[in-house]
């Protein structure tokens, strides 16, 4: 084996076992059920009766009126008080119903509405045009796209931001699908766990995104033809359209998952650390700024995803082992090809069993 | 069905915070946790006014909308209650409520929220009535005693009351009524009470001095 086979296998490995740990990330707030579900049929067979809910009679509160009186009354509302702590002194918090109306009739149904469409429309699309095959199939030579430190920092964005988005999907929308498949005992210890999860990973991502911001912005500012390119759709209504390293879309990607990350990465931070003392307003605003832009990137990324893998033969390689076919680059990104086609190298180079890298082109391509 | 809702009367809250020291005193309630507390406004000034506040025990009750985990129920005397075996200690009822009610000891390395604890208007917890279980997670359970919460039983002035909302709301209609009446001397009580009369609509918080 030589040095550069040895390495490949050993990052070979790494990745492997890093996708192992997300799984088990992913995976380990449903340990639970098991130890339910054991103990529900040893010690317990009826199950978790949860307590008894009435619906409330409507009866007029005698302080309606007086309460009402209160909350007119202009700015006067804040008051002093005995007891210490964030906003004792507020009689009533009036972001409170507003942000209550928020979350409960515009953030829970339309998020799952524009996730769900985008949802419907990759599958929709998928199942109409497949997957868009490599122009002139597979050429045989390769080129270096990512290096290894790009995709690390790629690998570590998503791993945290599949834990964030699934474990704060769970919070979001738990109570409507988990609670009648787990009940209620089963999902508490499930939302308990991602909560956690999510406040602790959660300020990971500022890392994650000041990374990500950091390797690819100098690659993602707007150049000549890409208007050409949006105006086209990327060659998907038919036609050749060149591209640089990143298209038009991928550089709109790029601006709004860093946009909305760095949003989502201030506000959880704000929502995160309550005991710095901010106002229920403060927190009411973040939490929807978060939801929306957490919504977006969500529905946004499943695009990403798509085309990263399913959608667009050849793209996985890319962000797996750093190299795309030369005929990949020269269908996708043209102009990025005319700089670095110098650096292809043989498909089989590398490979385990493969013959022996050439010092040279081995040398040049490291240095990219 | 009774509904049970408390009133504070703000032409009678002396500030005395005895029922915050009841509560404090029935329920047993953490270091940092206040389920109710008094709130004074204009203090010092014409028109100082006075109000206990603690859980409401709304209706249609906002943390009980917002809850991600579903821990809230309502019990047949129309008491919001909520249970701390299910509760995450998200925050989401304290953004929600408009009283401020849901206080969260804070438990951890970063002095994260623990499990929500509020007023349960004496009447304790989805635990087995007046259990040792129940008194630790929830404090006293008055309610299955028979007896009303302990703060408006200990108001001195008789200004915050709790019962039967139908019951608070005749008491309350009765007192409005009396001191429209003393401002011509004919009341019951607060006859030539005049200094505390507000100028305004008598009887109400808002009136102006």
């Amino acid at each position: 084996m030589t040095r550069t086979d040895k390495r490949r296998h050993r990052m070979r490995k790494m990745l492997a076992w890093s996708g192992y740990t997300l799984l088990l990330v992913l995976l380990l707030p449903l340990l639970p059920y098991a130890i339910q579900a054991a103990n529900d049929t040893q010690n317990n067979p009826a199950g978790y009766t949860p307590p008894t809910v009435v619906n409330p009679i409507e009866v007029p509160s005698p302080g309606a009126e007086l309460w009402r009186e209160v909350r007119q009354r202009d700015g006067s509302y804040v008051g002093d008080t005995q007891v210490k702590g964030v906003e004792t002194g507020v009689l009533i918090n009036k972001a409170g119903e507003d942000w209550r109306l928020f979350r409960m009739q515009m953030l829970v149904p339309y998020g799952a509405i524009l996730m769900g469409a985008i949802l419907g429309a990759i599958l929709v699309f998928y199942f109409t045009r497949g997957t868009l095959r490599l122009a002139g199939g597979f050429s045989g030579k390769k080129i270096l796209r990512f290096t290894l430190s790009e995709r690390m920092v790629h690998w570590f964005t998503v791993a945290l931001f599949w834990l964030l988005a699934v474990t704060g999907l769970i919070l979001l929308y738990g109570r409507f699908v988990l609670i009648p498949l787990l009940g209620l005992e089963g999902f508490s210890v499930t939302a308990s766990a991602c909560k956690e999860a999510h406040n602790l990973f959660g300020p990971l991502f500022l890392f994650a995104m000041l990374a990500l911001f950091i390797t690819f912005f100098k690659d993602n500012f707007y150049a000549r033809g890409d208007l050409k390119w949006l105006s086209k759709a990327g060659g998907l209504l038919g036609g050749h359209v060149s591209a640089g390293r990143f298209n038009a879309g991928e550089k709109i990607w790029f601006w709004l998952a860093t946009l909305l990350g760095f949003a989502l990465c201030i506000t959880g931070l704000i929502l995160d650390f309550a005991v710095v003392g901010l106002g229920r307003e403060a927190m009411a605003l973040s939490h929807v700024i978060h939801g929306i832009s957490a919504v977006i990137m969500i529905a946004v990324s499943f695009g990403h995803i798509y085309l990263g893998t399913a959608g667009m033969e050849g793209s996985f390689s890319s962000m797996a082992n750093g190299y795309v076919d030369e005929n990949w680059a020269k269908s996708h990104h043209d102009l990025w090809y005319e700089e670095v086609k110098g650096t292809a190298i043989d498909a089989q180079e590398g490979k385990q069993g493969g013959g022996v890298p050439s010092g040279g082109v081995a040398q040049a391509r490291r240095d990219i | 069905m009774a509904v049970m809702k408390f009133y504070c009367d703000p032409e009678r809250c002396i500030e005395c915070n005895g029922c915050v020291t009841a509560c404090k005193n029935a329920n047993e309630v953490p270091w940092g946790v206040n389920r109710r507390r008094v709130v004074t406004i204009k203090d010092g000034e014409p028109g100082e006014r006075s109000l206990s506040v603690a859980c409401m025990h709304c209706s249609d009750a906002p943390c009980a909308a917002v809850c991600p985990v579903n821990c809230f129920y309502t019990t047949d005397d129309g008491v919001v209650l909520h249970d701390k075996d299910i509760c995450i200690g998200c925050g989401y009822c304290f953004y929600a409520c408009p009283f401020g009610a849901p206080q969260f000891p804070k438990v951890g390395a970063f002095g994260t929220r623990g499990k929500m604890d509020k007023c349960t208007f004496c009447g304790g917890g989805p635990e087995a009535d007046n259990s040792a279980e129940e008194y630790t997670k929830y404090g006293a359970n008055r309610l299955a005693e028979g007896k009303l919460p302990l703060c408006a039983e200990m108001c001195a002035t008789k200004a915050l009351l709790a019962g039967d909302a139908d019951v608070i709301a005749d008491i309350y209609r009765k007192r409005v009524v009396n001191r429209g009446a003393s401002v011509f001397n004919t009341g019951i009580s607060y006859q030539n009470s005049t200094l505390r009369n507000p100028k305004g609509t008598p009887g109400k918080a808002s009136s102006e001095n």
